[in-house]
Formats: C-alpha cells, structure tokens, sequence
C-alpha cells in the first residue's frame, strides 16, 4: 500500500504550518522524518493519518482520493502518537480489545493478548493504563497501532522518555514491519536511535518536506 | 449492534472505576433537591407540581456534569480520536455514548426519586409504573440531544456553561412536558387530561436521534 | 478561491442603504399619522416596528439555517460567512422584538412579561443565537464553521416544536388577528418593506466584513516561514 501525500497546505487561524508539504509511504521503507520544533511534523502525521483534514492538497492511497476510502485506510493506518490514544481508565487488555473489535479485527481480546505477549507487557495486561510509566505506556501505544496489522505505520517521536530496552522494541517493531513490507514512518528528535534502519531520510523545513542530508 | 454495545460498555466501565465523579454526581443533585425542597417549603402550597419541578430541575443540571464527564473521558488522552481511526460508524459511537449517557442519568432518577417522594411527601406504587416511563421517555431525549450537543461543545473552555446555554432552552418541550406529566401522575394520579404531551416527549426524541444521525458524523470530523 | 468583495457590492451595497433609510423614515412618518388605536392610544404604534422586526428575525434565521445546510454540503466558507451574518443581524431584531414586545404588553395588559408562547419562544431563539455566537468566538479553528452550521440547523428545525409546546402550555394571549383600518395596514406594510431591506444592507455590510476578515487570514498563506520555538499541537 502506498500512501502518497502532494501539496498539503495547513494553517491554523492566520499561521501557516504546512506550505507545500509532500511525502509518499511506500511499503518495505523506513522514512526519518527530522525537523525543528514547530516544523509541522506533527501536524503531517495528524493529516496523513487521517485525524485532520489539510486545506488543500491530495492524500492518495494507492492512487485512490483518501477520502473515498477513509474507513479502510484507517483501518489499514497504524498510528501512534504522543498522545496516548487511549482510555486511561482502561487496562491494556480492555483497550485493545475495545478498539480492535471496532476495528474489525476478528477475536480481537486473542489479538491484544498476542501484541501484548510481542511487546513484553503480558504480565501488566489487567492494570489500568493510567498507573503505566512513560515507558510502559509506550509499548501500549504502539500495540494499538499494530491491532489491524498495518500496511502503514506512522510513529510519531516514538523514543521519547525510553529507556534501551524500550528503544529496542521499537526498532524491533520496525525491523519486523519493514520485513511484512509494511511501510513506516519515524517523527523524531533523536535519529541516532533510528538512522540504521532508515531507508530514507526526510527534514520538514518552511513547511515543507525535503531530502535530508 | 456490536459497536453500541461496546461503546456503552466502555462508557460504563470508565465511569464505574470513577466513584469520585459518581458520588460528586449523586451529592451534586441531592443538594439541589435540598435547595428547591427548601424553596418551596416548609409548607408546600402545591406538592405535586413543586416535587416535579424540584426532580426535573436537579436531573436536568445534574445531567450536565454527566455529559461533560463522558465528553472529558474522550478527549483527555484522546480515546476520542483512537475512536475515529477505528473506522467503526459514527452514529453506532454516537448511540453508544447515548444509551451510556441514558443509563447514566437513569440511574441519577433512581436516586432522586425516593428522596424526593419523601421531602414533599408524594407518589405511591401504583403511579410508579407511569412515572418510571415518563421518566424514560423524558431521559431517552434528554440524552440523545445532550450527546448531540456535548459533542459540540467539545473543543471549548467553559463547556459546562455553554452546554447548558444551548441545551436547556432546546430542551424545553421536553422538560415542559416530562414536569406536567409527573406532576399529574402524582397530583392527579392520572394523565388523561395531559396526555398530549406523551407526543411531545416522543418526538423530541425521535428528532434527536434523527439529527444525530444526520449530524454527528459532520461534528466528530470537524476537528482543527 | 480568492476572497475579493465582488465589485458590484459597493453598488448594491450604497443603494440598499439609501433605500432602507428612506423607506425606514417613511414608514415612521406614516406611523405618526396613521390613526391612533382606540383602545391602547398612541402605543400602539410599537406594532410597526415589533411586528416586522419578529419577522425580520425569523427570516434571518431561516436565512442562517439554508446557508448552515449549504455549507455542510459544499463546504464553501462563504455559507459559513452567510450563515453567521445573517444570524448576528438577526439577533438585532430579535433584541428588538424583546424590547418592543414588553412595551406594548405593559400598555396592552398591563404587565412587562407574560407567558405568551411568541414572546416565550421569542426569549428561547434569542438565548439559543445568542449560544450560537458565544460557541462560534470560542472556537478558533476551521471546526468553528461545522460546528456553527450543525446549530444552525438543530436549532432551527427544534423551533416549531418549542413553539408548539408553549402554545400548548400556556394558551395563546398573542393577539392573532388584529383588526386594522387600511391605512394602518398600510402603513404596517410600509413598515414591513422597510425592514427587509435595512435587513438586507446590513447583512451585506456584515458580509464585507466576513469576506475582510477571510481576505486578511488568507493574505497570511504568503507569509514567510512559520515562527521556530512553538510545540505543535
């Protein structure tokens, strides 16, 4: 699956964040995605992922106008954001469960338990999320992006507040993403965690995306 | 369907695990009750009118803070958003939030009810069937209309104001018509002569749920 | 989509004002001579502003909730911008028929308020427009015009029903049908034209400034790179 964003303009009230801003996902590839505070690289992946609409511009799936298919890209979209996407009142197994079983993902409490176990949070399955470390919480957020087992994996400063073995499970996430030909995408101040992985190195600059260095 | 029932479910369960908030709910229109039964009091000039004005006036403002409440709960650590991008419909989230919003403030009624049979000394069984349905009818458009509107006010400060700036005064055919039916119920012990407004509280329903099945997709998708 | 006023507004804009003034003076003089009313006196004459002020308003508020439906459907800012203009000047006569109303009960019946379902419905509409603004300024993003339109619609369509239910609730003390001699019924015509076309220059004036302020936030889209340092939403 190809997700293919052109000419992606966003303001919010008089200030421009996104200009011209582009960017394709195609599967197999791990895209770096670098840029300064306020860059915009946030307000892209809210876009890509489908949470907020930009004033001009396209967002094609597979060649198909995003907006045509909204339910089954975001169905096909694994997002994780620095906000937790999540109920805190809710324990991992409850959350998952809830949102896979919307998501349509069949035996989603066998599911949850699965990506659970993959991630090592199996023993905290009953406890809720809001009593998690920033660590912890992490791996809960990525576990949800990985419900419907994306062709697409947006993850938005991953690394934040995480310690090595933290750090290792998402590389570890996008090692294996990236053998499935899932295509990703890395928001991150710390590119170091994540460079060797790359296949791609972008920078969002003046409200746009260009190759970096 | 599947989704509705685990949107309330999910509903219940987060509220059920904050017994801070249930009991601050319970407390918030036990104190109401305790403001207009003192209004009216001690000696009440009309015990059926009063005690239906004192029950729906608490459940009305009290139900606000409910409202809010399942609000806060999606937009806190963005459950609300997870939601979206689970592509379930949104009318089925949106009847979901309703039933959980309804049960919610049912169970807020079942509180009142004794309490302010009690302070103004009216009701009795045999009028109690009547007064649970009115009390369902009344609340099924309460929280369809609330959930409609909550959901508006969604990305703004003082949103428990501005809910009930809109919500109250749109509400009135309800409110007007749930007050003069328990109030003939318990007054009268009968509602032939009010009737009609059996119809009133069923078509505010039907047309809250119909304008949220027109609208709710449009305002859970108008976001920044 | 570039917010330029259409030229032929400046025009249009001078003429409906010009006409809205005069028919305005007029309707007042022919107010001062049309024939006192025999039982309230001289007060009556409140009913040539009341009675097309509440019309105005209804019509911009029917006005608000096409444009509200347009929108939605085509999501063109310039609905939204309908929309809301057309509904600010309503409010003003909306304000109007709030005052004019209870000067002519306290003549009438002898009392600033009364139950009455227009005058009640009245309150309601204005309370629920009056929201209507408050959320609309408290919204700063493009959710601002959905939001908007969704209560233009609701609460309009929810209006015959609460009208209906204070008529029921209280019976109808609203003279329904006035007896009036021709030429207090054309002077109550007068009146009424009057009024529509003030209601048309002042929402074209209020439109101009809809398509300013959209022109000046646009104008932005050219501005050089966006400021460093801000954490992103």
């Amino acid at each position: 699956m190809i997700l293919r964003a052109e000419g992606i303009q966003k303001r919010f009230d008089t200030r421009v964040v996104l200009r011209d801003a582009g960017i394709e996902i195609v599967p197999g590839s791990i895209t770096l995605l670098l840029g300064a505070n306020g860059s915009g690289k946030t307000t892209l992946a809210n876009i890509l992922a489908t949470l907020l609409s930009p004033d001009r511009g396209s967002i094609t799936v597979d060649g198909e106008p995003l907006s045509r298919r909204r339910t089954a890209a975001r169905r096909s979209i694994g997002f994780a954001s620095h906000r937790p996407l999540l109920y805190l009142g809710l324990t991992p197994l409850e959350n998952l469960s809830f949102f896979g079983g919307l998501a349509g993902v069949p035996s989603p409490a066998r599911r949850a338990m699965e990506l659970l176990e993959r991630l090592g949070m199996a023993p905290f399955a009953r406890a809720p999320v809001e009593r998690f470390s920033r660590g912890m919480l992490q791996r809960i957020v990525l576990a949800r992006a990985l419900l419907t087992d994306p062709k697409i994996l947006l993850l938005d400063e991953p690394y934040t507040g995480l310690d090595e073995t933290g750090v290792a499970v998402v590389n570890e996430v996008l090692r294996d993403a990236r053998e499935r030909g899932t295509g990703s995408l890395v928001i991150t101040h710390e590119p170091e965690r994540v460079r060797p992985l790359a296949t791609r190195v972008l920078r969002m600059h003046a409200g746009r995306v260009e190759e970096a260095a | 369907m599947r989704t509705i029932l685990a949107v309330t479910m999910k509903d219940l369960r987060l509220h059920a695990r904050d017994a801070r908030f249930l009991a601050t709910l319970a407390l918030f229109s036990a104190s109401l009750v305790l403001i207009l039964s003192v209004a009216f009091g001690p000696i009440f000039g009309d015990p059926a009118k009063e005690a239906s004005a004192t029950l729906w006036g608490a459940l009305f403002f009290a139900g606000v803070l409910g409202l809010t409440r399942a609000l806060d709960l999606e937009s806190e650590s963005g459950g609300g958003d997870a939601l979206r991008l689970t592509g379930a419909d949104p009318y089925a989230l949106y009847l979901g939030k309703t039933i959980a919003n309804f049960l919610l403030v049912s169970a807020d009624f079942l509180i009142l009810l004794p309490i302010v049979s009690i302070f103004f000394d009216v009701g009795n069984l045999r009028v109690l069937p009547g007064v649970l349905g009115v009390a369902a009818l009344g609340l099924v458009g309460y929280a369809a209309w609330g959930t409609l509107f909550a959901a508006l006010a969604r990305g703004i400060r003082a949103r428990e104001l501005l809910l009930s700036v809109v919500l109250f005064p749109s509400l009135v055919p309800l409110w007007i018509g749930a007050v003069k039916l328990t109030n003939a119920l318990w007054g009268d012990g009968t509602i032939d002569p009010v009737r009609d407004w059996i119809k009133v509280l069923a078509v505010m329903d039907v047309l809250g749920l119909a304008l949220a099945a027109f609208l709710y997709e449009l305002i859970q998708e108008a976001t920044e | 989509m570039n917010p330029t006023i259409p030229r032929w507004w400046s025009g249009l804009g001078k003429a409906l004002w010009a006409a809205a003034l005069a028919l305005v003076a007029i309707s007042f003089w022919m107010a001062s001579r049309a024939p006192i009313e025999v039982q309230m006196g001289p007060v009556q004459k409140i009913v040539y502003v009341h009675v097309p002020s509440a019309i105005a308003t209804l019509i911009a508020f029917g006005v608000t909730f096409a444009a509200s439906i347009a929108y939605l459907a085509t999501k063109d800012w310039r609905w939204d911008g309908l929309a809301a203009s057309s509904c600010e000047i309503g409010m003003v006569f909306a304000t109007v028929v709030m005052i004019t109303g209870p000067l002519w009960a306290r003549s009438a019946w002898n009392t600033w308020w009364t139950w009455e379902p227009r005058l009640t419905t009245f309150l309601i509409l204005w309370i629920l427009y009056a929201g209507y603004h408050v959320v609309r300024a408290s919204l700063r993003s493009e959710s601002r015009r959905t939001i908007s339109s969704v209560m233009g619609i609701v609460f309009f369509v929810n209006l015959p029903l609460v009208w209906k239910s204070i008529e029921w609730w209280r019976g109808s003390l609203h003279p329904k049908n006035v007896t009036m001699v021709p030429e207090m019924r054309v002077t109550l015509l007068v009146g009424m034209a009057a009024w529509m076309i003030f209601y048309a220059a002042a929402l074209l004036q209020r439109l101009r400034l809809e398509w300013h302020t959209e022109a000046r936030a646009f104008s932005d889209t050219a501005a050089p790179a966006p400021s460093e340092g801000r954490a992103q939403p």
